[in-house]
């Protein structure tokens, strides 16, 4: 009876029903093929914009210096000072909403072609807490599966579908059409000033301080802290000088987060000087220099920029209202 | 596991093919397994409470059939209410109870003996508890009859593709099909499917695109001017729609793809002309439910007050719709409001219905637009509460609605871009659906070279536009 069913099922217009499922699924092949090959074209055609700068980044870049972080690195790092004073070329990779997935990739990239040499690495306060934003925002790197091999261990940290996914040639840049467009010279559209990676921001805060308490430490993502050590590891054995910096924020904690205490943990073990500007009272005190309460603006890129160069070159004498956290300057000149 | 998750995509094929290939009598013990499977896959902790309600649900039940004296009956039956209603109670509205309790007497330098309570919400409590309680009023009301195998109750009660949003079915429709050893059936294999591509797309790339920007306001009120608060709460509706409407889509193609027929949740919601018309339309088989087990008892219960029990029943149902989908403040407010309006048509339905006719209202475009107009900007102001979640931030956001213009938040332009051109694709595909219903078929057109067409459209916007790393669905903490 139940043979009889599926029988039955089967039978009439089976080879209409199986012509027209075939058809489409010649007919999304075709599609996804031809519009992903369009993309992919187009997207690796772009002169400017954050998608343009993550392929200039993994592709074309030889600066000495390289900033690696979130939108924070991105803005925080001004171009003419640290060039000023380090008298290196400098590139700023640092993007929007990226984790320490993507600044690893973006490392192994470039080291890949060349060692610079020096990376800052901008380090975010919860850094280590577990999210899953981190793991999504890989796809960041998916346009780079195929060409960047050495990048692939971690897109596939994003799910363990990924390689079954990226049949689609469309799935890499997914949500990208408009962005891609707009980074074309060939669509008209306005390039965005970015010099040499970094964004100045404009905007001057005003709201008041915020102090938040401390919270419990939270779990961290213990394979976000194997890629901070796997990044360390690999800076250390490419013979790449290498700086953590927790860079600015306008609120203040009570007490430190435990990322940056693991951070700097980590860092300690391997002799990498770990910078806390996190908490500095310079900035907290000064609303006029950040755009918003986790970014700089321009004029609070150029301040910071120069206390974190004095750090560095251990010139700290002359910058005013300096106090660093955290950071203790033998350790800083450990790997110079 | 989630509907838009990849797994899913791997999941629901395998449990079709299983379930076909199951001997038709036994089909009902694969969907059990599925949907325990399924659901130990968001929190394996919280089948057991899933299974617990299942079998409160079908002794009590029993019992209450059983038993001829209707004193007992009734006890019996008010405990088996109890009972399906207390997990919900303890993990839904117990904590907030407690903390607000807590937070009271602090004010006053007072201990509440109790420590703060924090539950993680078992995933799609509210529907399943909803299922039960209709299986047991049905029984007891002996509307249907008791189901006497545990394991149909269960799979009643856990089916998956309604398990975690609905749409809320009930016993009398479902059991029967459960029962009936069915044959596949490609046109209905084939209708599954096509909603659930639909309903992607509802879901991916119109609700999971607006919520970016949605959330972007909402979740930063303080940081936002009236201009934006307004344009974020004018595009919530329609996040709204798209999330549960496309979640619906898919559960029921789903269960259409499985052979079960499932009751329709949403109609074309955005082109009702007033709000009674609206939640007709919106989220019908809450609605339903409310109408059957609440609603319809009050109104008979206050016949004597004539239309004031009516405005009373209608409050009343509403303010529990309200508490149903959250313990706060703001939602008993966004019920209340609810019923607020629909008592308000309810009075005044005699004179607007004279007036309509008086001037032959009733068939000009005009009027049409306006109370379709009308009711979108009631509907959306009453949102205002449930999106915000607290009272405080709602009135914030109305203060500064009417008090902060300034210039729009952008963010993202491509984010704009996006939902723009899909949720102009939805709302077109509706106001087909609902004027021109036999014009503009894709789906259902008769050439297969369109419905191919069509469908393969479909698919690559998903691919191209959809937000495939998204939060939890918005209806998961109801």
């Amino acid at each position: 009876m139940h043979q009889l069913h599926l029988n039955s099922f089967f039978t009439g217009r089976y080879g209409k029903r199986a012509a027209h499922l075939l058809m489409l699924v010649f007919t999304v092949a075709i599609l996804d093929y031809s519009l992903g090959a369009l993309l992919d074209y187009y997207y690796f055609k772009q002169q400017s914009g954050w998608l343009y700068r993550t392929t200039y980044a993994l592709n074309e870049t030889n600066a000495e210096l390289i900033i690696l972080g979130s939108s924070r690195a991105n803005h925080h790092y001004h171009p003419d000072v640290i060039g000023q004073r380090l008298h290196f070329t400098y590139y700023n990779a640092g993007r929007d909403g990226s984790y320490l997935f993507y600044h690893y990739a973006v490392l192994k990239g470039i080291l890949k072609r060349y060692k610079p040499k020096m990376v800052i690495l901008d380090f975010g306060i919860t850094e280590f807490m577990k999210n899953q934003e981190s793991y999504d925002r890989i796809s960041y790197l998916l346009p780079y599966y195929k060409t960047h091999p050495e990048i692939r261990s971690i897109i596939e940290l994003k799910s363990t579908a990924e390689k079954l996914k990226l049949i689609s040639r469309i799935y890499p840049f997914n949500s990208s059409l408009v962005t891609i467009v707009a980074g074309n010279p060939v669509f008209h559209m306005t390039k965005d000033g970015d010099k040499e990676g970094y964004i100045p921001l404009h905007n001057k805060w005003n709201e008041p301080l915020i102090t938040y308490n401390s919270s419990e430490c939270y779990e961290f993502d213990t394979t976000e802290i194997r890629i901070y050590k796997m990044l360390i590891q690999d800076c250390i054995n490419a013979g790449v000088k290498l700086y953590i910096v927790a860079s600015p924020y306008f609120h203040k904690l009570k007490s430190t987060e435990c990322s940056i205490l693991e951070g700097r943990k980590i860092a300690g073990l391997y002799n990498i000087p770990f910078i806390d500007f996190s908490g500095n009272e310079y900035f907290t005190a000064r609303p006029q220099l950040f755009d918003d309460s986790y970014h700089l603006n321009d004029q609070g890129a150029r301040v910071f920029s120069g206390m974190l160069m004095d750090t560095i070159t251990g010139n700290t004498a002359g910058t005013p209202g300096m106090k660093l956290s955290g950071y203790t300057s033998s350790s800083s000149n450990r790997n110079k | 596991m989630v509907f838009t998750s990849f797994n899913f995509l791997i999941f629901f094929p395998l449990v079709l093919a299983l379930y076909w290939l199951t001997p038709a009598r036994y089909r009902y013990i694969t969907l059990l397994v599925a949907s325990c499977y399924f659901y130990i896959n968001i929190k394996p902790v919280f089948v057991f409470l899933i299974l617990g309600i299942s079998v409160i649900a079908w002794v009590l039940a029993l019992l209450v059939s059983k038993t001829e004296n209707e004193k007992k009956k009734k006890a019996l039956f008010i405990l088996n209410i109890a009972a399906l209603l207390l997990p919900l109670f303890f993990f839904k509205y117990f904590g907030a109870i407690n903390n607000t309790l807590a937070a009271l007497l602090a004010e006053n330098n007072l201990r509440w003996p109790l420590p703060e309570i924090r539950y993680l919400l078992p995933v799609g409590i509210s529907f399943y508890t909803f299922m039960a309680l209709g299986y047991a009023i049905d029984v007891y009301n002996e509307d249907i009859e008791p189901e006497k195998n545990p394991a149909l109750v269960s799979v009643f009660i856990s089916f998956f593709p309604l398990i975690l949003s609905g749409p809320i079915e009930r016993a009398g429709n479902m059991l029967p099909q459960f029962r009936k050893a069915q044959s596949p059936n490609y046109d209905m294999i084939v209708k599954g499917m096509r909603l659930i591509l639909w309903g992607y797309f509802m879901k991916l790339v119109v609700a999971d695109r607006l919520g970016i920007y949605v959330d972007s306001i909402y979740n930063h009120i303080p940081e936002h001017n009236g201009t934006s608060i307004l344009f974020a709460s004018i595009l919530y509706p329609f996040q709204l729609y798209a999330d549960l409407g496309g979640y619906s889509l898919i559960a029921i193609g789903c269960s259409n793809a499985l052979g079960f027929n499932i009751v329709p949740n949403f109609n074309k919601p955005f082109f009702a002309p007033s709000m009674a018309e609206f939640w007709r339309r919106w989220h019908m088989s809450l609605i339903t439910w409310l109408t059957d087990y609440v609603y319809t008892p009050l109104s008979f219960l206050f016949r004597k007050l004539k239309i004031w029990g009516i405005v009373i029943a209608l409050l009343f149902t509403f303010l529990l719709s309200g508490i149903w989908h959250g313990a706060s403040l703001a939602f008993v407010a966004w019920g209340l409001l609810q019923g607020i309006f629909l008592s308000i048509e309810a009075l005044l339905n005699k004179k607007k219905a004279a007036f309509e006719k008086r001037h032959n209202l009733d068939r000009k475009s005009w009027y049409l637009t306006a109370g379709i107009i009308i009711t979108f900007i009631l509907f959306a102001s009453s949102m205002v509460f449930s999106r915000a979640g607290s009272l405080d931030v709602a009135l914030t956001a109305y203060r500064k609605i009417f008090t902060e213009p300034g210039k729009l938040f952008i963010g993202s332009p491509s984010t704009i871009i996006y939902f723009t051109c899909s949720l102009l694709i939805l709302l077109l595909k509706d106001f087909i659906d609902e004027f021109y219903p036999e014009k503009f078929k894709m789906f259902e057109h008769q050439s297969s070279l369109v419905r191919i067409a069509s469908v393969s459209m479909v698919i690559i916007l998903i691919l191209l536009i959809g937000v495939f790393d998204s939060s939890q669905f918005i209806y998961f903490q109801f």
